[in-house]
Formats: structure tokens, C-alpha cells, sequence
């Protein structure tokens, strides 16, 4: 079944991320591939992430689909304008990808060519009107499509902004420009993320909660000091803390697979994201301690 | 009006080593109130450059640098020294240097400053920039704050997930220009159509470079 399908069906779904390299060497990445094939319901493939230039994200959904898994093509709004991007839907269309993530992206100076020139031509919100205007069978200045595209998609939302009204604003408008499914940026509190639930609910989307694994106290301490929308309670820091040095990644891993499997029993969102960032390996035992497998 | 900084000073020299003598021409406008080209800086470029061996024939600060007649017309009192000067040092923005080569089709024109912005000035020598000229304004749907300009990616529809607590991906010393406008449409009790209203992409055709622009009424011939 399709992602859209097992979405659409109730299913608490799971996605994973997979990670172009940079360079041609896909090795790592393929066997990362047949880790995750079988066990999740689809993986998003990221576009230059961080503004590091790699593989782009299109590539790699190909190689994807050849591994048997379902990609989520992310698109940034970075390095094309409205021609490039359309153009690359359009490809990806006839390569078989299905699900696209119209995000905004990371602003070059994030990344490894600071010098590059930003295009942002189009943003997230209106990447998702021309997802939609491809489905209905227009590009964006109105011209027909000889065949049209077929795209279940998406968009991130972060529940743990500051301040979240603006981010909110934001979030109705993507729905309205046509977002089907949410992927949220990594969550820690669980109360506080059903608060966020209580007023999603009242759209109709489908939201997947962003997992990102802590490894140690230090990393939970880096991720609330420097990345925004990620807030780690004191509470999880100290338990990674308590549990020493060579037990705080297997905490780390416990403490997602409890709020993953608390977020399933609880019925609380439609599925998870687990964004494993360098640790695909361990997004099996993840699953299995959260009892998805 | 047009931000301007002084090149570096060794940049500067190294483009013009091979002239030996000048004539200055600054700006009474932006660039005077830039520091780049008034009065006390031609005066001081004229100094530095004799200190260095150059020979300085004269200089003028031009009311509009960037005004092409006006600027060839009140250079004729200098016909003199100009005659005597090799090349022409502009010390104003990149627009008032080629209004000079355009007034000195035989002269070669460098410029002694770098152009970076049409800026506001916010104390005494201190500018931010709020405008990028795209050519078709949104400002009357954004609280008059332009997110073109204030937002490094320029996003039209809201703030990015890289704002943290209230600031910028990019920087800390940036405020975010969705949170800002945000406050603002609050503020002015206009939050319903912040969230209602999506804007389009916008059509860059409107500023399609070089733009030009013709406002007086043509003389029947
Ligand atoms: S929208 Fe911004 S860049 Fe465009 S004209 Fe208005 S203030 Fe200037
Ligand atoms: S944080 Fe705000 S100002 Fe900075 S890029 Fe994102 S939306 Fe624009």
C-alpha cells in the first residue's frame, strides 16, 4: 500500500530519513536503504540539507524506490526558481516518486557554499499551491500540462516555535495551499505536543511527529541552545545524564521509543517521523522497543 | 538614499597605480551623508593622494552626482583642471561614477567607493536597509514592513522554522521579519487578514534590469 493509502487509512505510520551523500559513493547509503526497507512506511530523502551541497533529493528517491521503500522527495525553495522547481516535479513525477515536502530550506549561510546566491524565487506556501496546480494539471502561469502529476503532499510545521502565533499563520496557510500531511520539527514533551494536537486536529491533515534520538546530555543541551523550535525538558536531560556516558545513547533511544509508542497507544497523532541523522542502524531497535514492529 | 563605503584604501591604489594624476568628484548628497564623498572627504582624498606621490588637479562635490546634466554642467568651470587631470576618481555610488563616464567619453573613471544599498539612515553615519526596489510594493499587506528586504529569504507568506525566540536564522542580531510584522499587524488589529491573505509569488518582472523610467509628458514635435 501506498503511503497516502496507509495514511489515509488510519494506520499510525512511520517515516524515516534518509541522508544523500556527498560524493558518489552510495554504498553506506544503500545498505542504510535495506535497513529500513520492510519496516517503515516511507523515507523522506532531504535536499541539501543544512545548505550542504550533495546527492540531490531526486536521485536518491530513485535509488530509493529501485530498494523497494517509498521516498518523500524534499524540496527546498534554496537553489530553484519556479521553472527549475516545476521542472523537477514534473521528473519526478515520471520517475515514480509520489510524495513530495515543500519546505522553505535552510538559508545558505548555514551551509558549505556561503557564497552561493539564495533563490527563494517561490516559498513554501506557494510551492505547495504549484504541487497542487501540477496535480490539477496547470503550471504556475496557467499553461496545460500534456499529463499532470499525481503528488501526495506535504510540509513541516515546528509545534514548539517561539513565538508560535506567526508559525501557526503559516500553518493554515500551507493547509490551505494544499497540505495533506505535516512533519514536524523533532518534539521532546509530550504534553506540550498534545496541546499542539489539540488545535491541529481541527484540520483536516495528517501529522507525523518529528523524532530526533539523543545521544548524550550535551546533545540535548546543544539542540535547546542553538537550533530553533527544539525545546529538551530538564526532565529527559537528566535522565540521559543519570544513565552515564555509556548508556546515554541507549536511554536516548528508549526515551523516543517510549514517547513514539505513548503517541501510538494514545492515539494522540497519525504517525512518527525519526529523523536518525547519521544513526539509521539504530531505527529498527527504535521501532521494536516502541512496539511497532 | 544610496549606502556607499570607502574601498580599501590599498584596493584603491593598486586599480589606479598606473595614473598619475586626478580629479575628484564627490556628492553633496548620499554620499556626504555617508562620509564617502563630501566636502572634508575630498578634501582628505586629496591629501592622501599627494602624500602618495599623486598629483590632484582639482575637485568639485557635485550637488547630484548622480544627475548627468546637472553634473556636466557644473564641472565647466573646471575645463582647466580637468584638462590637466589624466583620469577621474568618483567619490560617490556606482550610479555617479558612470554619470561621469558618461560625461568623459576619453577619460578613464574609477570609482573610490563601494555601493551597497538604498538605506535609511538611522543615527548619525549608522543605515539599515528596508527597501530592495523590486518594483510592485507590498508593504500596504505586510504592516509596511518589507519581508522582501527584512527577511534574508525574502519569504512573503511567514516566518521560516529557523526563527528562534523572536530572531533570525541567520543572525541573532537580526529580528525575525515575520515576528515583526506579526507584532506589528497585531498592533494595528489587522491579524484576521495577516492569516487570511496568501500572497503570490512574485512576478520579478518588474524589476527586469536595467530599468528605466520616462515620467515627463513628451514635447509635441
Ligand atoms: S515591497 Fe519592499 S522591496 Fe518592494 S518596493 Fe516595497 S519596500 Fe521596496
Ligand atoms: S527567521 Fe524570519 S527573517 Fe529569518 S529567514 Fe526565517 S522568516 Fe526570514
Amino acid at each position: 500500500m501506498s503511503f497516502r493509502n496507509i495514511l489515509n487509512s488510519g494506520k499510525f505510520v512511520v517515516t524515516a530519513e534518509v541522508g544523500p551523500p556527498k560524493g558518489t559513493d552510495v554504498k553506506e547509503m544503500i545498505h542504510h536503504m535495506e535497513l529500513l526497507k520492510g519496516k517503515v512506511d516511507a523515507v523522506n530523502v532531504t535536499d541539501n540539507q543544512s545548505a550542504v551541497m550533495r546527492i540531490c533529493s531526486m536521485a536518491v528517491c530513485k535509488i530509493a524506490i529501485e530498494h523497494g521503500l517509498e521516498p518523500i522527495l524534499q524540496m527546498t525553495c534554496r537553489d530553484r526558481n519556479r521553472i527549475g522547481l516545476q521542472s523537477d516535479l514534473l521528473g519526478a513525477s515520471i520517475l515514480g516518486i509520489k510524495n513530495v515536502l515543500c519546505m522553505t530550506g535552510d538559508h545558505v549561510s548555514a551551509g558549505d557554499h556561503k557564497g552561493a546566491k539564495p533563490v527563494y524565487d517561490v516559498e513554501s506556501v506557494q510551492l505547495l499551491k504549484m504541487v497542487d496546480g501540477l496535480n490539477n494539471g496547470k503550471d504556475m502561469s496557467g499553461s496545460d500540462l500534456k499529463g499532470t502529476t499525481d503528488f501526495f503532499q506535504g510540509a513541516v510545521v515546528t509545534p514548539e516555535a517561539n513565538p508560535i502565533e506567526p508559525q501557526l499563520i503559516k500553518f493554515e496557510k500551507k493547509i490551505r495551499a494544499g497540505a495533506k500531511f505535516f512533519q514536524t520539527q523533532a518534539i521532546y514533551d509530550i504534553e506540550k505536543f498534545k496541546e499542539f494536537m489539540k488545535y491541529a486536529r481541527k484540520f483536516p491533515v495528517k501529522i507525523l511527529a518529528g523524532f530526533v534520538v539523543l545521544k548524550s546530555a550535551g546533545m540535548a543541551n546543544f539542540l535547546n541552545n542553538n537550533v530553533p523550535g527544539i525545546r529538551v525538558p530538564q526532565a529527559l536531560i537528566d535522565e540521559l545524564k543519570a544513565a552515564g556516558k555509556e548508556k546515554a545513547l541507549d536511554t536516548g533511544m528508549d526515551i523516543t521509543a517510549r514517547h513514539i509508542k505513548q503517541l501510538k497507544d494514545e492515539k494522540i497523532c497519525d504517525g512518527v517521523h525519526i529523523m536518525a541523522i547519521g544513526m539509521e542502524d539504530k531505527v529498527p531497535t527504535i521501532m521494536e522497543r516502541a512496539g511497532l514492529l | 538614499m544610496i549606502i556607499t563605503k570607502k574601498r580599501d584604501f590599498k584596493e584603491l591604489m593598486e586599480n589606479i597605480k598606473n595614473c598619475k594624476s586626478f580629479f575628484l568628484i564627490g556628492c553633496s548628497e548620499c554620499a556626504s551623508l555617508c562620509g564617502t564623498g563630501g566636502e572634508p572627504e575630498v578634501k582628505a582624498m586629496k591629501e592622501t593622494l599627494e602624500a602618495e606621490g599623486k598629483i590632484v588637479t582639482g575637485g568639485i562635490v557635485a550637488k547630484t552626482g548622480c544627475q548627468v546634466l546637472g553634473t556636466k554642467t557644473e564641472l565647466k568651470k573646471n575645463r582647466e583642471e580637468l584638462d590637466k587631470a589624466e583620469c577621474i576618481l568618483v567619490m560617490s555610488c556606482g550610479a555617479g561614477t558612470q554619470a561621469a563616464v558618461e560625461i568623459f567619453e576619453d577619460k578613464p573613471v574609477y570609482p573610490t567607493n563601494d555601493s551597497l544599498f538604498l538605506g535609511n539612515m538611522t543615527r548619525f553615519q549608522m543605515f539599515d536597509e528596508r527597501c530592495s526596489l523590486c518594483g510592485k510594493c507590498i508593504l500596504d499587506k505586510t504592516g509596511g514592513i518589507c519581508p522582501i528586504t527584512a527577511c534574508p529569504k525574502g519569504l512573503l507568506n511567514g516566518p521560516c522554522g529557523g526563527c528562534k525566540d523572536g530572531h533570525c536564522e541567520i543572525s541573532p542580531d537580526i529580528k525575525c521579519a515575520w515576528v515583526r510584522i506579526y507584532e506589528r499587524m497585531k498592533r494595528l488589529d489587522r491579524l484576521q487578514e495577516l492569516c487570511e491573505v496568501t500572497l503570490e509569488a512574485k512576478d520579478w518582472s518588474a524589476s527586469q534590469k536595467p530599468r528605466t523610467l520616462v515620467t515627463r509628458e513628451e514635447k509635441k514635435k
